[in-house]
């Protein structure tokens, strides 16, 4: 009898508590989406967290799970297969993921300025055309986007392979500190900093190459959904990106900085201030160059020269029209 | 046994990718999340010959790096069996140190090695070791009572006899333990070449990822199943001809 009793409360409350999450979650009235970043929590992403965290989101009627991203993350296949509504990605996954079909629509692009540069050390080394990379040793990521960006300049200055020796990079600095590669790609405000600490501190001083000086522009991170989504549910779209934009620009806000730091090492707590400060200070310069520049805008053309590289480098069959499905949403 | 090894790996690879497809056509997913068979198919036939010279780059770092591993794990088996206080050590000491996750420590060895042959030859050798090691000390700790005994109580066991007859009486689990550790080689050297090295197909299928195309994986999955079941095969060959050849010789005496 006794038992009986137990187990007819307890289902009682079992549902009672399903019923009252319900009617909160109701009440709640929020849209729930997922946002898949592309790289990991750290300085670049400091508008998204700070979107979150000071519940912009919420206060644009959006629950959103802020996801880190990866080498291995890829958000648009994300967006396809319903595990993330809105994702970061690169122009150049943006113009392969057309090339094959993947009905992906770009919403806002971050990045005005490529943080993928070169460090070098200003003792020996000179860049001040291109033709000063003949006989460099020069750092890439077969595969990767530098590899691209830096094939077109070599191109570009009408030098051919055998003219530079490409070296295959990874995570590990070594050859770099030890002077046996003469450029190596860096994120500027990310692991260009570090590097240039390090550096400093053994009393070499460096510099950074960034292709966009030489009239290569091509297009870093920006904000993806699906044409699903914007058909379908194109106020969420327009709530995401309106909360998303303002996230960042306050995140960006010179007031703001110490909000955005403390943001910041909530989730990378193994950089220090110092650099993180530094690393604040150079995104700033990244996603809004000058007072004019709205975060968020279109570069078309640097969209269109990124496809054209990609094309001629044989990475797409044809071409895409990638403008086509840039839409700038009006906030 | 080739045969056996390939359309047990076709069958797999085959039933994998029917998977695959099955979702694309499912889900209407586009070739950018799976690729369509012409799509696969055209990338296959295009980077065969690329992808096949890496396997065997690949494979040839896995051979070498398994039989280091297996020498290694027989000159430590061999002492570990003994019931002494040496014996026990190794044997303690096995147990420890393969808890130890290599792929972790790949990063330091890379840094210090450099992202060349050796580094890579030195983590394939690693990851098969311990696995290898603790079933060659187990067979080899347990004595063959009925034919051991004969020789115990005449006089006439030497280490050497001993390791001899324990190997045939456990030959077939030596075998499957050897084929077995190929794989974890071959997984190892993959790793290796996917974390930091410059050559092989990990390095190849890190490209690949670079550049969101599951198709020259996909292709590259194949090349690694063909080779590596062939590999086997050989290796099972291998054991068999030397089973027959020491029965027919009257034993490991």
């Amino acid at each position: 009898m006794h038992t009986r009793h137990f187990i007819l409360q307890f289902v009682i409350s079992f549902f009672s508590i399903v019923i009252i999450s319900s009617v909160v979650s109701a009440t709640d009235n929020m849209t729930e989406v997922t946002y898949r970043l592309k790289w990991l929590f750290n300085t670049s992403v400091v508008g998204d967290l700070y979107t979150d965290t000071q519940g912009i989101f919420k206060a644009h009627g959006l629950d959103v799970t802020v996801k880190a991203g990866g080498p291995e993350r890829d958000a648009i296949r994300e967006l396809e297969l319903g595990h993330a509504q809105f994702g970061v990605a690169s122009a150049d996954q943006v113009i392969r993921a057309l090339a094959k079909g993947s009905p992906v629509v770009v919403i806002a692009q971050l990045f005005q300025v490529n943080p993928l540069q070169w460090i070098y050390r200003d003792t020996g080394t000179t860049i001040n055309n291109l033709s000063d990379l003949k006989g460099k040793t020069i750092g890439i990521t077969y595969g990767g986007n530098d590899e691209t960006i830096m094939r077109s300049l070599l191109a570009k200055a009408e030098l051919r392979e055998k003219d530079v020796n490409l070296y295959s990079v990874r995570y590990d600095y070594t050859q770099f500190y030890q002077g046996k590669v003469d450029i190596w790609p860096v994120y500027v405000n990310a692991q260009g900093i570090i590097l240039s600490e390090k550096l400093n501190d053994a009393g070499e001083s460096v510099q950074f190459f960034n292709p966009a000086d030489f009239g290569i522009q091509f297009v870093a991170n920006s904000v993806v959904t699906s044409e699903k989504m914007i058909k379908e549910h194109p106020e969420t779209v327009q709530m995401f990106i309106t909360a998303l934009l303002k996230g960042w620009e306050a995140s960006l806000l010179l007031s703001n900085k110490d909000l955005a730091i403390q943001t910041i090492r909530q989730f990378d707590k193994d950089t220090v201030l110092n650099i993180l400060e530094q690393q604040l200070e150079i995104t700033r310069k990244l996603i809004k160059p000058n007072d004019r520049t709205l975060v968020g805008q279109f570069n078309i053309e640097a969209w269109k020269q990124t496809e054209a590289i990609m094309l001629e480098q044989k990475q797409i069959k044809k071409p895409v029209h990638v403008e086509n499905v840039l839409k700038q949403i009006t906030r | 046994m080739f045969l056996r090894r390939i359309y047990q790996f076709l069958m797999i690879y085959f039933i994998g990718l029917g998977v695959l497809l099955l979702l694309k056509y499912g889900l209407n997913l586009s070739n950018y999340v799976i690729p369509g068979l012409s799509e696969i198919y055209s990338t296959g036939t295009t980077e065969f010959a690329r992808y096949f010279n890496d396997v065997v780059n690949t494979l040839s770092v896995a051979i070498i790096g398994q039989i280091v591993a297996v020498c290694m794990a027989l000159f430590v088996g061999i002492i570990g069996r003994q019931a002494t206080w040496f014996g026990s050590f190794v044997k303690v000491a096995a147990y420890n140190i393969q808890a130890y996750p290599i792929v972790a420590l790949a990063p330091i060895i890379f840094i210090l090695l450099g992202d060349g042959f050796i580094s890579r030859l030195l983590i394939a050798a690693m990851i098969c070791y311990f696995p290898l090691l603790l079933s060659i000390i187990g067979i080899m700790s347990e004595p063959i009572t009925d034919v051991e005994h004969f020789y115990n109580v005449t006089g006439k066991m030497r280490w050497q006899l001993e390791v001899k007859i324990r190997s045939f009486e456990n030959l077939n689990k030596l075998t499957t333990v050897i084929t077995g550790s190929a794989t974890l080689a071959m997984a190892g050297t993959i790793v290796a070449e996917f974390i930091a090295a410059n050559a092989g197909i990990g390095y190849s299928i890190r490209i690949a990822l670079y550049q969101s195309s599951l198709s020259k994986i996909l292709a590259a999955l194949f090349v690694i199943g063909i080779t590596l079941s062939v590999y086997q095969g050989l290796l099972e060959w291998s054991g068999a001809v030397i089973k027959k050849g020491w029965a027919s010789s009257g034993g490991p005496t």
